[in-house]
């Protein structure tokens, strides 16, 4: 059973919606590479460009994910 | 459900603060619907729109089973036929399933990991108001020139690239549903990741919570894949471009690609909340905890990795080399493993335990059994020579029933008499609930079970006409069908009469259930965790 006592908050306001919108922001943007991604590959009608937006997001995220962690 | 008082009940639990609901200043009436942010009114929009496009839908599938009561053509014509089929689609996947699905979300979620509603409030808001627009371009299809969509929910090119004006609502409509799922996942996850109670590890999460981070993200990969695929189409159609059009150098099959790559993780979207739910229902009846909690989760996310690379199995017939089918093949079975983890630990979860089998746990249970049944014929058609002998039978539309229908909305059913206690703060009739279940598990099978004998037999789905052979099944069907369009009408006399009358509830109905919304009383109090919780 899980039970539960009224804390009080452990984060500011403030700084929850920052770190909720940061979130949404990248969530986002990956439906938006998604959505673009697979729009651009067939245009090109080149067979490399899906894999290659899709490998570009992969890293690009992974690199901004780690960038963000070595700032702190 | 549909009201939430705005005074507390008795039983009141933890949280002292909700004092001051009484003084929450929110409209009433129709504008408290249109402009809430409430996480509990949002999900019970979501939850109406959704049983009213299961009627809907449900009715367009009564015509098409009153077509195929005889063979020969009664009472539409063959190219209402085939728009009645796929609106039924298009209408129960996006109309029906998946907003009910984040219905649940909408109220369960804030409440399971102690957050007072969701991250993004009024985007909630929103992404259920796009829904009603969506539908009615839907339902306006069928009153332009050309009629509605007519070429199957899947919307295959060329077809889909040479319908008439019925196929640009249904891209607009796909455009503003995807657009609603989107928002409506990104608030789930960032909820998740975000507002949980302090002591709400990842790992302490209910199992609903993880299946529905795991959905959205799904949602989030997959929704805009299907979205440039009808952009693409929509271009096709009015701009002049040929992405689909073999006569300008564009690939049909191409679509086919794009939109199961949407499509077969899809089908996950629409039961993983599920398998959700029913993780939830089996400990409490069963008095026992969830059996493999971490391999759940852990299974959960194997089906999802995995629902992204076997979307061509859906298009053996379309021709690919050897290779290919031996991978989507084998890619399709593994699937059966995590799947059969989760079956085993819902079966050993009930072993030995002090079960009891009131509603929840008769449909919970009721959706163990038909979805195992649709996940072997499932393993069926993986196999590539069956497959390209049963495509496009009636074989293939008892399994997707057996698995979206026994599967998907089983669970809705448990998981609204799970439930409805705690929303509406009464107890539905629990005699009138087994009725629901019985009569629903009873005419399901009679529906839908014989259309393996059909397509086994060689009947073509998506055909107003049969030969004669296949009548005595189809009667049975169309039988059935009605039976369990009929009992739906007892499920929403059930609902309606426990909002307005039912007997009260107690703050936990259930003995064996243990999530967090139980140590808050009932009705729920408007406003819930503004305080959150700390998790032991």
């Amino acid at each position: 059973m899980q039970t539960a006592t009224p804390q009080p908050q452990n984060q500011p306001r403030a700084a929850q919606k920052a770190a909720s919108l940061r979130i949404a922001l990248v969530l986002l943007s990956i439906a938006a590479v998604f959505f673009g991604g697979v729009i651009l590959a067939q245009y090109s009608g080149a067979p490399g460009v899906g894999i290659g937006v899709l490998g570009f997001a992969i890293l690009g995220f992974l690199l901004v994910a780690i960038g963000r962690n070595l700032r702190k | 459900m549909s009201s939430i008082p705005h005074h507390q009940g008795p039983g009141h639990a933890i949280d002292d603060a909700h004092a001051h609901d009484e003084h929450a200043h929110h409209p009433g009436g129709i504008m408290r619907w249109i402009t809430t942010t409430n996480h509990k009114d949002i999900g019970t929009l979501y939850l109406w729109f959704s049983f009213i496009m299961f009627i809907a839908g449900g009715c367009l599938a009564l015509t098409i089973r009153t077509e195929l009561f005889h063979p020969g053509l009664q009472i539409v014509d063959p190219e209402f036929f085939n728009s009645l089929t796929t609106l039924h689609g298009l209408i129960m996947i996006f109309g029906a399933i998946m907003p009910a699905a984040v219905g649940f979300a909408n109220w369960q979620v804030p409440l399971m990991i102690g957050a007072p509603d969701m991250a993004f409030a009024r985007m909630n808001n929103w992404s259920f108001w796009l829904l009603p627009f969506a539908a009615v371009l839907l339902f306006a299809s069928f009153f332009v020139p050309g009629g509605a969509a007519a070429g199957g929910w899947t919307l295959y090119a060329p077809l889909s690239v040479q319908a008439g004006m019925g196929m640009d609502l249904t891209i607009f409509a796909i455009h503003i549903m995807g657009a609603s799922s989107i928002m409506g996942s990104i608030n789930i996850i960032t909820t998740i990741l975000n507002l949980r109670a302090p002591g709400m590890t990842m790992m302490k999460m209910p199992l609903f919570v993880w299946t529905w981070l795991i959905t959205a993200y799904l949602l989030i990969a997959v929704m805009p894949v299907l979205a440039g695929a009808v952009t693409m189409l929509l271009t096709d159609r009015h701009f002049g471009t040929s992405f689909f059009n073999a006569a300008g150098g564009g690939d049909p099959v191409m679509f086919q690609h794009i939109f199961w790559f949407f499509g077969h993780p899809e089908v996950y979207i629409m039961i993983l909340p599920s398998f959700g739910i029913v993780s939830t229902i089996l400990p409490a009846f069963s008095r026992k905890p969830l059996f493999g909690y971490a391999s759940m989760v852990y299974a959960t996310s194997s089906i999802a990795i995995l629902s992204f690379i076997v979307w061509a199995h859906h298009m053996f017939t379309v021709g690919m080399p050897a290779a290919g089918q031996l991978f989507f093949m084998y890619a399709t079975m593994l699937i059966a493993v995590p799947t059969g983890v989760k079956v085993f630990n819902w079966v050993t979860t009930m072993w030995k335990g002090s079960m009891t089998f009131e509603t929840p746990m008769l449909f919970a249970i009721g959706f163990i059994f038909l979805f195992t049944m649709g996940g072997f014929t499932g393993l069926v058609l993986a196999i590539t020579p069956v497959d390209i002998q049963l495509q496009d039978t009636y074989y293939v539309v008892a399994h997707f029933h057996y698995v979206l229908v026994a599967g998907s909305l089983f669970a809705f059913f448990g998981g609204v008499y799970y439930w409805l206690p705690k929303w509406s703060g009464r107890m539905y009739n629990e005699k009138l609930g087994e009725w629901h279940f019985w009569l629903t598990m009873i005419f399901f099978n009679v529906t839908f079970f014989p259309m393996h004998f059909l397509g086994l037999a060689g009947m073509p789905r998506r055909v107003p006409d049969y030969a004669t052979q296949f009548t005595d099944w189809n009667m049975v069907a169309t039988i059935g069908a009605y039976g369990f369009g009929l009992s739906q009408l007892l499920f929403f006399y059930i609902v309606l009469s426990c909002i307005r009358s039912g007997p009260p509830a107690p703050a936990k109905p259930w003995e064996g259930a243990d999530t967090l919304e139980w140590t808050l009383p009932s009705p729920l109090p408007y406003h819930t965790f503004e305080t959150p919780p700390a998790i032991k």
